[in-house]
């Protein structure tokens, strides 16, 4: 065990959070939230820099026990599937708290606190390999989250809250009855990796594969547990939007990557059809739902569902394409998404509105703001030369692959998505101006740049040049695919 | 009977006489003392439980049985007697400024509440049915004045009235169920009761006689179908009282209930299924109606039904960790119920009640480290890590997946998740509404150490429970 890279990386924020308690300035606040989140993204980097991409074990791991009279321990490492996420998570920490800047203004330090705390447990979540300590940051995060939409959120911010808390409670707890079974079934132990090489009966894994599926499909989310997500999203801050879209939808996929496919192998090749045509269902209702909205922040969330359903599609493709391109598609729905909703919390900011309707022309009053708003809208439409392209033409041919027809569906999503952005940004972007606070307008600032410039550089890098984030994803990719054939072949 | 075996049996008993003692002096020196002085009574009735403490600690090296198999010191009954310190100790901090304020200026309030934690203790290491009845009575007795000691409420008095007499049919169900046993077997003691038995798990008759005792202690722990009187009592009497009763008597009662149930004799008649169904039902009853309550002290009451469902479910699962699962569960539900009623009691101050939950709407921002402590109660409660109610529930989990009841931990799971709604109501009610009034809780230091000691013990078992599980697994009896 070497230096402790990661605890250093999950307590980063975790300290930040208390040190925050003492101060007593907002803007002592705001610019102490916004060091602990750049240094936290620092050591991310590091972590990165120091990655192996040629093997598919775990690296940077440390143990500790914890409470070991239950064979729990505290436990940490990262491999190719949890590296991208664990950077990811703190890129947006970052642009989170810039978001939060002005647009939260009252009980500054409990908002930076709660974001910190979250952005602690949401670190922990992907790089536990320990499921016991999993599950705890996995449901301690309902907390703070729901404060964040409880209490700094729009008019119908309760309600939102106590939905996105009561579906995820639910979802969360028979997940832990899994967990407990899995526990006794795989020899005492919560040490994920040793519970990957256990072979279960099939029966045992059906019963956990779904009920792991409750949990992971209530966070993705799948249809028909969706309908929290658009409360959620409408409601959120700015901020809380971006840290639910960019990181703690990819929870649910992660989990399927992390626990249901290595641990339950001969259920996920069983069911992979009835998965599959779930994720072609969420694509297409997600498409069309989002095309009827006229609230922008709803239409970014409905979005989410489809393009969410694009990467549980890639997954249970299970071949190689597929699960790459999943896991890209991940990584660019965190910045292209989480743009995205920076970019209506920017205008509302200004506005006071989210209504589409009630834009026109604003590329001729905020010219900079649009223009990289096309970039991230080509980019969620998965335009070539843009991240998500990479991501999505993965995923498309991995589908292919798996089944031409839920492929066909994936296809028809695409162009929905094409339909629905396309149209969003001639309304808000092209025509007359029509902007209810006139011409006046203020065009970005510095600290909106600042929060906007490395997502779009991430959307043109992973766009134009994608071999240093595939080449992370690889090796862990190859090796789960191979474990998952070879022990789910019973079928 | 020599000396020395009479000194022996003194000696095991010594923390209780200890309390039983400091309580006769306190009842006689409390008429002596003068008005503005009753601080010295709460000072002397805490350090009563202190050396009582610390015999129990210096007595607790080796197992003890005294009184001729009618009581014993075990780790077991350790266990549990801290606990009972713990919780009477935190009710003597709370109660010294709630009494001002309520005009309970009289010692016999604090002497009272000695005597009911002389009855647990005994119930606590009582292993024949006779001593589990002394007990028992003694600390009902003591709860039923507590009860109604708010002598100029109405509410108060119809809750002492309906507990004594709801409390009298439970006992005489208690008694009658152990007349039948003694009838069957020749002896009310739990070891000698195994081997006069006839060997039939079926024996109508024992089932009868497992069935009163079953009713009988069912009561006291507030479990369906004898959970009626619970609301009531909790509402009506002092909120000091009220924190008390839901933390220590309910303790003691699944002190008498592990060590009964889990004997050979009874678990040989297959009455899990019982008191699974009884689990079940009372878990329901206590979320569902809970969800509907707008008074803080009756919420509590449901929810301390609720958590008394879960509990019974460690009773069902059985075995070691069974046992060491509802151990634990009481010890942290200690914590975390006595901070929420620690708030609750300091709300009252002047003419506010801070009964009513809307009261508390936008506590958080005249408070936020008092609202921040109550959301850690409350997600506490209901379940949520990395606080130590999540433990709690969790090891019962465990403990239930253990012994193969998988369904019952499904239901149990989705029960709470029932539950955390309402906890999250108040959590809502406090962080996102508007204040409507100044807040002025009554924060004294003695408070203010109740609130630190609680919190500490949520969190900090929530986040290193290996030490508290191993306490309570090396506590199991037996082992």
């Amino acid at each position: 065990m070497g230096f402790p890279l990661l605890s250093l990386i999950i307590l980063t924020p975790a300290a930040g959070a208390a040190v925050l308690m003492f101060l007593r300035s907002d803007d002592a606040v705001r610019w102490a939230a916004l060091g602990v989140t750049v240094i936290d993204l620092a050591l991310t980097v590091v972590m990165l820099a120091g990655f192996d991409t040629a093997t598919y074990e775990m690296q940077f791991t440390e143990t500790r026990p914890w409470v070991p009279a239950l064979g729990i321990t505290y436990a940490l490492g990262v491999d190719g599937i949890s590296a991208l996420f664990v950077f990811l998570t703190a890129l947006l920490g970052s642009v989170s708290v810039l978001a939060s800047w002005v647009a939260i203004d009252r009980r500054v330090k409990a908002f930076m606190i709660s974001l910190l705390v979250m952005q602690a447990l949401m670190l922990g979540v992907f790089s536990a390999l320990d499921l016991f300590l999993f599950y705890v940051c996995w449901e301690a995060m309902l907390i703070p989250m729901y404060l964040i939409i409880g209490v700094w959120g729009g008019d119908g911010r309760v309600y939102a809250a106590f939905k996105f808390f009561l579906y995820t409670l639910a979802g969360s707890l028979l997940f832990l009855v899994g967990v407990i079974v899995l526990y006794f079934h795989g020899g005492e132990t919560f040490d994920i990796l040793v519970l990957m090489d256990q072979d279960l009966p099939f029966g045992v894994q059906s019963w956990l594969f779904f009920a792991f599926l409750v949990a992971f499909a209530v966070k993705v989310p799948m249809v028909p547990v969706h309908t929290w997500l658009p409360d959620a999203h409408v409601q959120a801050p700015t901020a809380g939007s971006i840290i639910l879209a960019g990181v703690l939808l990819k929870m649910g996929a992660y989990g399927f990557l992390r626990f249901s496919l290595p641990m339950l192998p001969e259920a996920s090749v069983y069911y992979s059809t009835l998965m599959l045509a779930i994720s072609a269902v969420a694509i297409v209702y997600g498409g069309f739902l989002a095309l009827a909205q006229d609230d922008l922040k709803k239409l970014v969330a409905y979005s989410s569902i489809s393009h969410m359903g694009f990467v549980t599609l890639g997954i249970f493709a299970l071949n190689a394409r597929g699960l790459e391109g999943s896991i890209l598609q991940m990584f660019n729905h965190g910045i292209t998404t989480g743009a995205l909703f920076l970019f209506v919390g920017l205008i509302y900011e200004r506005t006071h509105t989210r209504s589409i309707a009630e834009y026109g022309g604003l590329m001729k009053v905020a010219p900079v703001y649009t223009a990289f708003l096309a970039l991230f809208t080509l980019s969620s439409m998965a335009l070539p030369g843009t991240n998500a392209f990479v991501g999505e033409l993965l995923v498309l041919s991995g589908a292919f692959g798996a089944n031409l027809a839920f492929g066909a569906v994936a296809i028809l999503g695409a162009m929905l998505s094409a339909a629905y952005l396309l149209g969003m940004y001639r309304n808000i972007a092209l025509g007359p101006v029509r902007v209810s606070a006139g011409p006046t307008l203020r065009d970005v600032n510095a600290r909106e740049m600042a929060a906007i410039l490395p997502l779009a550089a991430f959307v043109l890098w992973v766009g134009l040049y994608p071999k240093p984030f595939l080449d992370i994803i690889d090796t862990s990719v190859t090796h789960l695919l191979v474990e998952v054939h070879s022990r789910g072949r019973g079928q | 009977m020599s000396a020395a075996v009479l000194y022996q049996w003194v000696l095991a008993s010594l923390p209780e006489i200890l309390v039983v003692t400091g309580a006769c002096i306190l009842l006689i020196a409390g008429q002596l003392i003068r008005r503005g002085q009753e601080h010295l009574i709460v000072w002397a009735s805490v350090a009563v439980v202190l050396i009582a403490a610390l015999a129990t600690f210096l007595l607790a090296g080796e197992v003890r049985p005294a009184y001729s198999g009618m009581f014993i010191v075990d780790r077991f009954a350790v266990f549990f007697k801290f606990v009972f310190y713990l919780a009477t100790v935190l009710t003597f901090l709370l109660s010294r400024k709630y009494a001002e304020i309520e005009g309970i200026g009289i010692s016999e309030y604090y002497v009272l509440l000695l005597f009911c934690l002389s009855g647990m203790m005994i119930m606590a290491s009582a292993t024949d049915l006779l001593s589990i009845y002394v007990g028992l009575e003694l600390m009902v007795l003591c709860t039923y004045v507590l009860t109604g000691f708010l002598r100029r409420e109405r509410r108060s008095n119809e809750a002492a009235l309906k507990y004594v007499i709801l409390g009298a049919v439970s006992t005489g169900m208690f008694l009658y169920g152990v007349s039948l046993v003694y009838g069957l077997t020749g002896t009310t003691a739990l070891n000698g009761m195994t081997a006069a038995a006839t060997g039939d798990p079926r024996d109508p008759a024992l089932l009868l006689a497992v069935v009163f005792i079953v009713a009988g202690l069912v009561f006291k722990i507030g479990a369906v179908p004898f959970h009626m009187w619970l609301p009531d009592v909790y509402e009506g009497a002092p909120t000091t009282i009220t924190a008390f009763m839901s933390v220590a008597p309910k303790a003691a009662g699944f002190a008498v209930i592990l060590r009964v149930f889990l004997n050979p004799l009874i678990a040989a008649s297959d009455v899990w299924i019982i008191v699974a169904a009884i689990g079940v039902m009372t878990m329901a009853l206590g979320s569902f109606a809970a969800l509907v309550q707008d008074n803080i002290k009756r919420l509590l009451a449901y929810s301390s039904i609720a958590h008394a469902g879960f509990a019974i479910f460690g009773v069902v699962a059985g075995g070691q960790d069974g046992i060491a699962s509802v151990m634990l569960y009481l010890l942290i539900y200690a914590f975390m119920t006595l901070g929420v009623f620690a708030v609750v009691v300091m709300m009252r101050n002047g003419d506010f009640s801070g009964e009513a939950i809307p009261d508390y709407a936008g506590f958080a921002k005249s408070h936020p480290g008092l609202a921040f402590l109550m959301l850690l109660y409350l997600f506490s409660l209901a379940g949520i890590p990395p606080t130590a109610g999540f433990f709690a529930k969790f090891y019962v989990l465990v403990a239930l997946v253990e012994q193969g009841f998988v369904a019952l931990a499904v239901v149990a799971v989705l029960l709470s998740a029932v539950a955390a709604y309402f906890y999250i109501r108040v959590v809502m009610v406090i962080y996102m509404r508007e204040p409507e009034r100044v807040f002025d809780p009554a924060l004294t230091p003695s408070v203010r150490a109740t609130l630190a000691l609680t919190a500490a013990g949520t969190i900090g078992i929530g986040l290193f429970p290996a030490w508290f599980l191993r306490l309570a697994q090396t506590s199991v009896f037996g082992g």
